[in-house]
């Protein structure tokens, strides 16, 4: 049951991480489109 | 940006289930985990090459760099994915087999995308001008798109047949269990809609290298 | 101009005859490509011994000296066009079809004449069992077909970059791996005596199949 919770820790972090850096991406791609 | 809220969850959410409520495959045991992350991987690895390809076409028909911008950021998607897909297959072999790389029909296959990938992408990278690029490109898209089929499904049977592999992997267990098939589409679909929204914001980011150059 | 059939057809004999014309003038390119093929098969032979019992190694070598030996050698068939600039006189007399398609024929041949050399040296320094002929020429002849047929659209390509021969090596070899594993299969089973059909039936449906894609794909090569 440990492996299950750090693997999900892991999964759930990276995956939270790789979301919030890809809305930065797009604010900063919608902000370069409106000049 | 509700979509984008609700992909988020929908990911964390079968992530949770998967990991926590799906039982283990009997034969993969604690592997089983990998092919939530594995399989998808793969499956977009050969969308995204498709859609390449598709867009290599048109752009051939209709001369529209728009499409040649959807071929190049579908093949730059498409890479990574690979990239994961192969990198996770190694080390399932690994845990599975004791080998990272056996050349098994599964492994071949894979390897070639990865190799397409890198070729088309390296052939991009050393051509200046749009046009040109563009049109190059997309005549290597279609060249190997003839060498696809006959990488993906007759070369790896052969290699099959010469080096009996004693340990095939049998996909088709895998999904028995209706909580891990679920959980197993369910991460399919999610991984999906990841990756059109790379896709757009790939191009719309290309759309605008154009527009500063032209500038 | 392009125009009829019987006009495409003298079109693409003019140009394999330049081709020819050409490469024979200075025999540069085709004394590179033996001296490589050469060199890559004493280095592949000097370093395993004599194989004469290890059919499925040698198959394999075989067409990994001869993958070589494409590969270095046929890089430079339109370069010489750009270096040269003759591309636009070309151009004023056939289309980029009949072009390509002369230049095929020309890679054909001149892959030919560098296996006519290395095959039977093959043969005998590693210290080959008897071939079957016939099985073991239709294996070759297919391969070689799919070889120059991809040479000739990747070399088409790359000479418009600013990339030279390790990328032409590194593009062309996703296009030529299916030839690469059903020839050495072919191979191995010609020396195994055992039925080659479905390794030679491969290599014909990708030589046919790289060829009509290559047909298709010539017009789009240069633009004005």
């Amino acid at each position: 049951m440990n492996h299950n919770y750090v693997v999900l820790g892991v999964s759930l972090l990276v995956w939270g991480l790789l979301f919030a850096w890809i809305l930065r991406v797009e604010a900063r791609v919608r902000e370069l489109e409106k000049r | 940006m509700v979509l984008r809220v609700l992909l988020f969850l929908w990911i964390a959410v079968t992530m949770v289930i998967a990991l926590l409520r799906a039982p283990l495959v009997p034969v993969l045991e604690e592997t089983t985990r990998v092919l939530y992350f594995h399989i998808p991987a793969a499956w977009l690895t050969v969308v995204a090459l498709g859609w390449s390809m598709i867009n290599s076409v048109i752009y051939l028909v209709r001369r529209d760099l728009r499409a040649d911008d959807h071929a190049a950021a579908a093949a730059e998607l498409g890479l990574l994915f690979c990239i994961g897909a192969t990198v996770s297959g190694a080390l399932w072999a690994k845990a599975m087999w004791g080998a990272y790389w056996n050349w098994d029909p599964r492994e071949t296959s894979i390897f070639f995308v990865l190799l397409i990938y890198t070729a088309y992408l390296a052939l991009r990278g050393s051509i200046e001008g749009e046009e040109k690029r563009a049109r190059l490109s997309a005549i290597y898209s279609v060249a190997a798109f003839v060498a696809v089929p006959f990488l993906i499904f007759v070369v790896p049977r052969m290699y099959a047949t010469l080096h009996p592999d004693p340990i095939i992997n049998d996909r088709g267990k895998v999904d028995m269990d209706p909580m891990i098939r679920w959980c197993f589409l369910s991460m399919l679909v999610g991984f999906t809609g990841l990756y059109v929204w790379l896709q757009s914001l790939r191009v719309r980011v290309s759309r605008l290298e154009r527009a500063a150059h032209a500038a | 101009m392009p125009a009829t059939g019987s006009n495409s057809a003298a079109a693409v004999w003019t140009i394999l005859r330049k081709e020819c014309r050409s490469e024979w003038r200075t025999r540069y390119g085709l004394n590179a490509a033996l001296l490589f093929a050469v060199a890559s098969l004493t280095a592949v032979s000097f370093a395993a011994g004599r194989l004469s019992d290890r059919t499925d190694l040698l198959a394999a070598l075989f067409w990994i000296v001869l993958l070589f030996a494409t590969l270095a050698s046929m890089s430079h068939a339109f370069v010489r066009e750009v270096e040269g600039r003759t591309m636009l006189l070309m151009r004023l007399v056939a289309s980029p079809t009949e072009i390509a398609t002369g230049k095929l024929c020309f890679n054909l041949l001149f892959l030919l004449v560098v296996e006519a050399v290395t095959v039977p040296l093959f043969l005998v320094l590693t210290g080959a069992p008897p071939v079957r002929w016939g099985t073991f020429l239709a294996v070759l002849g297919l391969g070689t077909i799919s070889l120059a047929a991809s040479s000739t659209l990747v070399g088409a390509v790359i000479a418009q970059t600013r990339g030279r021969g390790a990328l032409f090596a590194g593009v062309s070899l996703p296009l030529l791996l299916p030839v690469l594993a059903a020839a050495v299969a072919g191979t191995r089973d010609m020396w195994a005596s055992n039925p080659v059909a479905s390794s030679v039936r491969l290599l014909a449906a990708y030589a046919v199949a790289l060829l009509s894609a290559s047909l298709l794909l010539y017009d789009h090569l240069w633009e004005d």
